[in-house]
């Protein structure tokens, strides 16, 4: 996984003047030029008013960009905030953000304020002085930040060339003092290419190399030489060593070079190891002896080698040898420090609580004998023997993509399907087979052995008929079966009829009935003899007879009385009577009346229904555009009602 | 010894490629790439054949088949049934099998001698795997997936499972194979092992994806390059540890 931390992507800074540059001109570019003095002063303001804003919000991207861009220190990870602290100063670096923050909020308030005064502006020229002058407000506060936007500007190029360091994965830390050949184990582990000189302080900053052991990746960090001297002297290189040391969780190698070549006495490169002890608490740590061509720890005097050994028995450290240049003890350090690293951090994983989401994946599962039968691998051998390939040797095989190569290419080269065929004769090989022959498909007569095969089937099929193989057993179905079945015909039977009949309205050339209309018209007769279908004879009187006992109370039947009838619905009394009023009936005194009345409106509709007229109930609009609602001054704005 | 390659810019190898002991079936790309990666690595040892099945590229996951048989679904047509069988040796049956599960690589998991199937395949089906490809047939799920020729690579050496499977099921699954099982990924993470893998048992093939920790697994557990499959929870333990949490 790439590293979360990459600061590479920090979008360049411009000098102040630069960046008043690219928003006037942005302003000039994104928004409309043109304006007349005889425009609405509404619009003139308007104009003017949108530079401003355009402006401020310019400012505001660029400036937000930068804030955004820059890494925050309280957020990243401690590694690269105790990092930046000591190449750019914490202070400086968070006051000018902050200044630049500050100069954002200036230009709102100063955009703000331009474009109050702006609605007051009575004349295009106050107009554009206004702008002027908001524009030249914005461009001065810029202008002030010309040192903190170089410093930021100073400091995003050397953030990009930073080493991109992953402060959470395998890491080994080369430190110890000037000259004791730290980068040419560097060297020696990774291609990181550090530059070796034979004075001190070669190496200036961190660098990063990678490498692969135990199928892992692995992160080797090359630090600047450390002398022994109190924290608070120690300079700005010396520092990113300390950094490294103090948050990264990684295996310390620290390099000792009893030689004493690099300068340093073997006491005085004990000594450095004891002050900075105390940060390698907590991690896996060892002592690296170097340049053992020269001299090795065997050699040292009882002095030396009493601290050397005091070390050794006190502290949880193992010590190793090398020698760069004979290459002897290399690999073996390397080997012994990523294996404690990795022992110690497998230690800690295996304590969290993710612990249980791997175990499965850790899991070899051993079979359990389940009978006596013996399943060996088969490996011909053929495989066992056969030379591995190998694409530098000379004359190796000949690859298929070799061959298509050489004839044109992919795309262009069609690969022979039927070269490898295993037929009895090789000149069958490109024969060309038909598909289909005599209306037959040639695949299913394939088998040689397809008439014998075939006509065993068949006389297989011959003998179980004749043994009566294909006979059923129970040819007497039971009652209850028969008495389902013909029950199953009738209901075919009935729901062809329904069809057919149904088929048969359809066809008939009239339009449709609704539902309500059908039911109107169907006749007492219908029911019945529907009812009879069914099989309900019996309880067709008794229906009738129900239906006359609750015959209901309706105007036409109350004819008989010679008298007009309100019509009373049983309904619930929570309506009051007047709202079914039956409006046909008011007004006339009895039925006969009412009679005379509708035979009265039918003759004079006839005329009119005749030829289509239109009634007077009919929906019309006379004049559609009346004269006195569409002429006349409109002094007042008001054209449609006076 | 496993290798890493690619079809035509996809890492599911296995849709595209079926291996056994005793012949391999390579999908008719755009160029030769993806066959002479297998042809570097079994050429001379067993016969590489160019195929399609019913004119598609994903032989892999349409058929299934072992040392001594081939089932191809039924959608094969007759020429490509002819050409397969013209390709192959007269040891190797092959055979054409209706089954409405018809991607028979998804459905049937199987080396020389036991087959998982999809618990819903065919009884008819069932008893031809058995018949041609002579093996046991079990009606099983890993990791609670149907497809279980998607989710794991068998050989006669061992095999990869889907990498939640549990570990009863991985007992339980190594028993009725009688081969060693390990839970694991290829390329990169993805649980689809039957697609980014394909095994025999002296060679492996994963997408280019995988990752040298997925690659050391795969080889341990199919006893590749004398790699043995308790190299998984001995000599390889930490870094598994240290790549995966």
């Amino acid at each position: 996984m790439a590293s979360h931390y990459n600061f590479k992507k920090v979008q360049v800074v411009p000098t102040a003047s630069e960046f008043v540059d690219i928003v006037l001109s942005k302003i000039n570019r994104k928004t409309p030029t043109v304006v007349h003095p005889n425009y609405q002063i509404s619009r003139i303001r308007q104009f003017y008013m949108r530079k401003v804003k355009f402006g401020q919000d310019c400012f505001d991207e660029k400036l937000n960009q930068i804030l955004a861009d820059f890494p925050k220190l309280d957020e990243i990870h401690p590694f690269y905030a105790d990092l930046m602290n000591v190449l750019y100063d914490r202070d400086h670096y968070k006051l000018a953000l902050a200044q630049i923050n500050t100069a954002r909020h200036l230009i709102d308030a100063v955009a703000k304020d331009y474009a109050r005064l702006l609605k007051f502006g009575d004349s295009l020229f106050r107009c554009k002085q206004l702008k002027k002058a908001a524009l030249g407000r914005m461009a001065t506060i810029m202008k002030r930040q010309k040192d903190s936007l170089a410093y930021l500007e100073q400091v995003r190029q050397h953030l990009s060339r930073l080493p991109s360091i992953d402060p959470n994965t395998r890491t080994l830390i080369i430190c110890g003092y000037p000259n004791v050949g730290k980068s040419s184990f560097m060297n020696k582990l990774t291609r990181a290419e550090v530059e070796v000189q034979p004075y001190a302080f070669t190496t200036k900053s961190l660098f990063v190399g990678h490498m692969d052991y135990k199928y892992l990746r692995w992160q080797v960090i090359d630090t600047p030489g450390i002398l022994d001297h109190p924290l608070e002297q120690r300079n700005t290189i010396e520092m990113q060593s300390i950094t490294a040391l103090a948050h990264l969780r990684a295996c310390i190698m620290f390099f000792l070079d009893l030689s004493e070549q690099c300068g340093y006495s073997v006491a005085q490169q004990l000594a450095l190891y004891h002050s900075i002890k105390p940060l390698f608490a907590n991690k896996p740590t060892m002592l690296v002896v170097n340049k053992i061509d020269v001299r090795r720890p065997e050699d040292l005097g009882p002095e030396d080698k009493a601290k050397l050994d005091e070390i050794l028995s006190t502290d949880d450290v193992s010590l190793v040898q090398l020698s760069c240049y004979t290459d002897e003890g290399v690999m073996d350090v390397r080997n012994a420090a990523c294996d404690k690293l990795l022992a110690s951090r497998v230690e800690m994983k295996l304590k969290g609580a993710k612990v249980s989401t791997v175990v499965n994946k850790l899991h070899l599962a051993q079979p359990v004998q389940r009978d006596d039968v013996e399943r060996p691998a088969f490996i011909p051998e053929a495989a066992l023997s056969r030379k591995k390939y190998d694409p530098t040797d000379p004359d190796r095989r000949k690859l298929a993509k070799d061959i298509e190569a050489e004839n044109g290419g992919a795309g262009v080269f069609s690969v022979d399907l039927k070269a490898p065929y295993m037929l009895a004769n090789d000149e069958w090989k490109y024969d060309t087979i038909p598909e289909i022959m005599d209306g037959k498909n040639l695949a299913d007569f394939i088998d040689p052995e397809i008439e014998a095969k075939l006509d065993a089937l068949e006389r297989e099929e011959e003998r179980l008929i004749a043994e009566g193989f294909y006979e059923s057993d129970n040819e007497m179905p039971d009652e209850d079966e028969e008495e389902i079945l013909t029950a199953a015909e009738k209901v075919r039977e009935k729901k062809e009829l329904i069809r057919m009949q149904n088929r048969e309205k359809k066809s008939k050339n009239s339009s449709a009935l609704p539902k309500k209309a059908v039911a109107r018209m169907s006749r007492l007769e219908d029911f019945e003899s529907h009812l009879a279908k069914i099989g309900n004879k019996g309880d067709v009187e008794a229906l009738r007879s129900r239906s006359r006992a609750r015959k209901r109370t309706h105007s036409e039947a109350a004819a008989g009385e010679g008298e007009m009838e309100v019509d009373a619905p049983a309904r619930s009394k929570s309506r009051g009577p007047s709202v079914m009023r039956d409006r046909s009936v008011m007004g006339l005194r009895n039925v006969k009346q009412k009679v005379e009345a509708e035979n009265l409106k039918k003759k004079a509709q006839k005329m009119p229904n005749l030829y289509a007229k239109r009634g007077e109930a009919d929906r019309e609009i006379q004049v559609k555009r009346p004269k006195h609602l569409y002429t006349g001054k409109r002094g007042m704005g008001k054209t449609d009602r006076r | 010894m496993a290798v890493r390659a690619q079809f035509e810019n996809s890492n599911d190898i296995g849709a595209f490629s079926r291996l056994s002991n005793s012949y391999c079936l390579v999908a008719i790309g755009g160029s030769e790439n993806f066959y002479s990666v297998f042809e570097s690595e079994l050429a001379d040892v067993v016969p590489i054949i160019h195929t399609s099945i019913g004119g598609t590229r994903i032989i892999g996951r349409l058929t299934a088949g072992n040392r001594h048989g081939l089932l191809l679904p039924s959608s094969t047509t007759d020429q490509e049934l002819q050409h397969i069988r013209n390709s192959l040796p007269d040891a190797v049956a092959v055979q054409r099998v209706e089954e409405r599960l018809s991607a028979l690589g998804n459905v049937i998991a199987c080396n020389d001698y036991v087959a998982l199937v999809h618990p819903d395949i065919d009884r008819e089906t069932e008893e031809i795997i058995a018949d041609t490809l002579k093996v046991e047939v079990f009606r099983q799920t890993i990791a609670g997936n149907v497809l279980v020729g998607s989710y794991c690579a068998l050989s006669n050496q061992g095999g990869l499972v889907h990498p939640k499977t549990s570990v009863q099921d991985q007992d339980e699954l190594s028993s009725l194979l009688q081969i060693p099982l390990v839970a694991g990924t290829v390329n990169r993470g993805s649980d689809m092992i039957g697609s980014g893998l394909v095994v025999n048992d002296w060679s492996a093939f994963a997408g280019l994806d995988t990752t040298s920790t997925e690659l050391s697994v795969i080889e341990s557990i199919f006893k590749l390059q004398d790699s043995r499959p308790t190299y998984v929870v001995n000599e390889i333990r930490d870094s598994l540890i240290d790549s995966m949490m």
